[in-house]
């Protein structure tokens, strides 16, 4: 036997929440963690791949004569705008928008935030109370004022949009970093990684990362999900991704104006918008749960 | 005294765990007499403290127990939560090993130990209070009417654990079940509280059951000693008998591994090697065999049976110690 | 392959100490005031020598253990290993001084890094240490593993949670080893193993003692488990040391009222007086008592006990005790006394 056995001496309320854990375990739990990230991958792969080996009309410059086709027409699979873009393909191009700035911001927020977090939790002292005072300069900032700033300022665009939500995301990241690292600097091994002899960045790089990575994946995972969302408010706003380009945040925003004659417009980026952030809260939910037994 | 207070028979506990059967405790049976001590000793994983949690019901529900457990006349094996919770307290009472994670941080302990007056029994508020009081007398708390407006963080280790004696003592159980009651404790701290619980026993008449891995505290503090390992009991005695003329190859390489004061520095301990059988696979023969110096065919071929060998010392073994056979 | 071998064993009357402690003060500051969790503690640790210090909970000898290897500093003192004082150094020097020093602690998973493999784990003060190159560095994780009792091919590539506390605690022991230290601290290395297992580790302990000629600092709370291990034994109460003496002396010639106190504790002891020996509970270290700090619960104590702290004295062949009125009074006069000879005993 290798395996220490398990805690069974957990008491009863405790255990209740255990054993009908262990009861749905095995494929229930499987599942719960599968079917998120199929659908995420599966949306993914159709955003970025599908417009390269399989034809869809231009998101952009369809021709008006078009115009407002409803949804299961025939070639326009979810109906025409007002302009007479194809739906579908706008919800494709739309969707590469989405992942591209949340998959960019929280990517920032993770090197970025990650960085400063574990430094100024390791280290603590002078270090940690600048990088804490930064940090909570740039939480405060209001992140839509801020990228209407930048908006105003430099132009709407995709770049300027990622910029404006990693001023949200390091301190974000950050933040949870470094209680992360302040948890684990008292753990005996980190003493035991120092009498060994290794070095500062080095600890931290070998030592820290590995066991907090788990708590900052998750946590990011369900980042990406309020930075989608965010996107998509920039861009209804007219501050994100400017028109004619495609972003379910525009989409929905022009599809107001048409709300009673077509809700589809609004409702078909809607839906999208929604699956994909649910399907991030119940894949980190899922991976929390696997990492942490 | 001839009728058991308690009377365990064939006890068997098992766990299901990711798919296996996990054999805590397979087929363990022993009376515990109203005014004795006994003290069940075993390595982590021999199932000693599985046993007697679950004849107080304090066991997981994915926990499955069969055999019987009669106190004084009714089965405990089968009743029902809330059954239990009424033996809980008035009949037997259990104290744990470390009392930082039993009390809790923010009651003051008056308030904790009157809680558990009032569990079991009807008084006011005031009342309970004044029980309260009364029981830190009982386990020799300094100044307990300032200990009952305290905190637990603001007591040292050896007085929270006579809270917790104090909180298990509030309804007069007749039986006490102290599991690993002293380990967390310094061993000046260790031999106070012992014997603090075998003053409480002489005058309240009480049963004391000694969980332990320590079978030197055993022999000090224990009238009997059972030794279990892998979910069995492998012998059993009076303590002085016991550590006269130990029979079981197993307890024989426990009292040889204890450190003792006795021995010249640097010798070295005679030790044996590997370790306690996987709780989830059955050997067919004895479970100790694989480690045991005098293990024989007949060991690794058929479990010997536990069984009264000498008067009042059972053990299980074909090959005992200091037994002239041809082991 | 570590650079220096093991020191060599010089001869037995050699007068340079591997460690040498003098007045080490360890204080923090709490909510309640100042805790003084060691207070003015020296002691020498010869190579190839085996010290033990044996104290309760709030004795400060963890404190002690972590003031030594500087993690963290302590307040004042001076902590001279190999002759170099580690108090004054920093950065690399510091590293590199202590070196020869290592420690095992006493819960065998937390000192281990979840994450990391078993080979990692021991690998990894040599190359912090840049002790040779990666062959060499595998070649010695292997002989290490071996010398502990693990399988290189077996255990060497799994984590901490697959293997058992005794597994687990062989593998800290491997990593300390690693680079063939001169001194090893053991914190309550074995307290948490079975008895079993306990034994097991502590037959390892020896036989790394004797085939490695390492010298230890074991510290822990039992005292029979401290001499055994131990050439000398030193008794600690409340930050700071109350005896230090050859462990038969210790035990068969107590000098100090808690080490009486502790050996009438022992379960099984012939002598069971604690009732006698020993009361009240251990006073605070945030407030500990004047003079000498044991007198709350000393039978022995007097009016001298708080007015002045009693200095260590060596009243036998290395055996010093720190106390007004010990518990035997040795005929002939001490070697080396700070005090005037020949106080008669109360």
């Amino acid at each position: 036997m290798s395996a220490p056995l398990p805690d069974l001496l957990a008491p009863a309320e405790k255990a209740k929440a255990a054993s009908a854990r262990a009861r749905r375990s095995g494929w229930t739990r499987a599942l719960r963690l599968w079917i998120p990230a199929g659908f995420l991958i599966l949306l993914v792969a159709a955003c970025f791949i599908w417009p390269h080996i399989y034809p869809v009309p231009k998101p952009v410059g369809g021709s008006v004569l078009n115009a407002g086709l409803p949804p299961l027409s025939p070639g326009h699979v979810f109906g025409t705008d007002p302009v007479g873009n194809d739906v579908f393909s706008r919800i494709l191009y739309g969707g590469q928008v989405s992942f591209e700035v949340g998959l960019a911001v929280t990517a920032i927020g993770l090197v970025a935030g990650g960085l400063l977090g574990m430094a100024a939790g390791y280290w603590g002292g002078a270090a940690d109370t600048v990088i804490s005072r930064v940090l909570d300069v740039l939480i405060a900032f209001p992140a839509l004022v801020l990228a209407l700033a930048i908006a105003e300022g430099l132009g709407p665009s995709e770049v300027h949009v990622i910029w404006a939500l990693a001023v949200f995301s390091i301190p974000a990241t950050g933040r949870i970093a470094r209680g992360a690292t302040i948890g684990l600097r008292d753990q005996t091994f980190m003493l035991a990684a120092r009498l060994s002899g290794t070095r500062g960045w080095r600890v931290i790089a070998r030592h820290v990362v590995p066991n907090i990575m788990p708590q900052l994946m998750t946590f990011s995972l369900l980042g990406i999900g309020v930075i989608i969302i965010l996107e998509g408010a920039l861009s209804f706003l007219g501050l994100g991704i400017p028109l004619p380009e495609a972003s379910w945040g525009s989409m929905i925003a022009q599809g107001q104006q048409s709300l009673s004659a077509s809700p589809d417009l609004v409702l078909i980026p809607s839906a999208f918008l929604f699956a994909t952030v649910l399907a991030l809260n119940l894949l980190s939910d899922a991976l929390r749960e696997r990492w942490s037994l | 005294m001839t009728e058991a207070l308690l009377e365990v028979t064939d006890l068997r506990v098992t766990f299901a765990d990711r798919g296996r059967q996990i054999r805590a405790v397979d087929g363990v049976s022993y009376p515990v007499y109203a005014g004795q001590t006994l003290a069940i000793v075993g390595e982590s994983g021999s199932g000693k403290t599985v046993s007697c949690r679950a004849v107080i019901g304090l066991l997981p529900p994915s926990a499955v127990i069969t055999g019987s457990a009669r106190f004084a006349g009714t089965e405990l094996v089968g009743l029902t939560d809330d059954q239990l919770r009424e033996h809980r307290g008035a009949n037997i009472a259990m104290v744990f090993q470390d009392p930082a994670r039993s009390l809790n941080p923010t009651m003051r302990i008056g308030t904790q130990i009157a809680e558990a007056v009032r569990t079991h029994r009807r008084v006011s508020k005031a009342q309970a209070r004044e029980q309260a009081v009364e029981l830190l007398r009982l386990v020799h708390m300094p100044l307990p009417e300032r200990r009952c407006e305290e905190y637990p963080h603001q007591l040292s280790g050896g007085m929270r654990q006579r809270v917790m004696i104090a909180i298990a003592l509030a309804c007069r159980p007749r039986l006490l079940i102290a599991d690993e009651a002293t380990t967390a404790l310094d061993v000046t701290t260790q031999a106070q509280i012992m014997e603090l619980l075998l003053e409480l026993q002489a005058e309240l008449g009480m049963a004391l059951m000694l969980i332990s891995h320590d079978l030197g505290l055993a022999a000090s503090y224990a009238d009997e000693v059972i030794v279990m390992y892998a979910g069995r009991i492998v012998e059993q005695a009076p303590a002085a008998r016991l550590f006269e003329q130990v029979r079981m190859p197993y307890t024989q390489a426990l009292f040889e591994a204890i450190p003792r004061l006795e021995r010249p520095a640097h010798t070295p301990l005679p030790v044996i090697g590997g370790r306690p059988p996987d709780a989830a696979t059955r050997l067919q023969g004895c479970s100790f065999a694989p480690r045991c110096r005098r293990a024989a065919d007949d060991c690794r071929a058929a479990a010997p049976p536990l069984a009264e060998h000498e008067p009042g010392h059972r053990w299980a073994c074909w090959h005992p110690v200091g037994v002239a056979d041809a082991g | 392959m570590p650079d220096n071998p093991a020191p060599d064993n010089p001869a037995p009357d050699d007068p340079v100490p591997l460690l040498r402690v003098r007045d080490l003060v360890h204080e923090f500051r709490t909510k309640e005031g100042t805790l003084h969790a060691v207070s003015g503690v020296s002691f020498d640790v010869q190579p190839g020598e085996t010290l033990g210090i044996v104290g309760e909970t709030g004795s400060g000898k963890s404190t002690l253990a972590r003031s030594i290897v500087q993690a963290p500093r302590p307040t004042s003192g001076e902590v001279i290993f190999r002759g170099a004082d580690l108090v004054t150094l920093h950065g690399t020097r510091l590293l590199q001084a202590r070196r020869h020093l290592q420690m095992v602690f006493q819960d065998p998973f937390g000192s281990l890094d979840p994450k990391w493999k078993v080979r990692n784990l021991v690998e990894e003060p040599l190359i912090a240490y840049r002790a040779g190159d990666r062959t060499t560095r595998r070649r010695r994780v292997n002989e290490v593993l071996e010398l502990v009792g693990l399988d290189p091919a077996g255990h060497g590539g799994r984590r901490p949670r697959e293997l058992s506390g005794g597994q687990a605690q062989r593998v800290a022991i491997a990593r300390a080893i690693a680079l063939n230290p001169a001194l090893v601290i053991c914190d309550e290395a074995v307290s948490s193993l079975d008895v079993l297992i306990q034994a097991q580790v502590l037959n390892l302990f020896e036989r790394l003692r004797a085939g490695l000629g390492l010298s230890y600092l074991f510290i822990a709370h039992d005292l029979a488990l401290v001499k055994q291990v131990s050439d000398r034994v030193a008794v600690m109460y409340l930050g700071k040391l109350c005896e230090v003496g050859p462990g038969e002396a210790v035990y068969r010639q107590p000098l100090h009222p808690y080490t009486r106190a502790l050996l009438d504790s022992v379960p099984g002891s012939p002598q069971a007086r604690t009732a006698k020996t020993i009361r009240g509970e251990p006073p605070s270290p945030v407030h500990p008592p004047s003079g000498c700090r044991f007198r709350t619960r000393c039978p022995r104590a007097e009016q001298r006990c708080a007015d002045e702290a009693p200095p260590m004295r060596e009243l036998a062949a290395g055996h010093s005790v720190a106390c007004h009125f010990p518990l035997v009074q040795m005929a002939r006069a001490p070697v080396r006394s700070e005090e005037k000879i020949g106080e008669a005993p109360r």
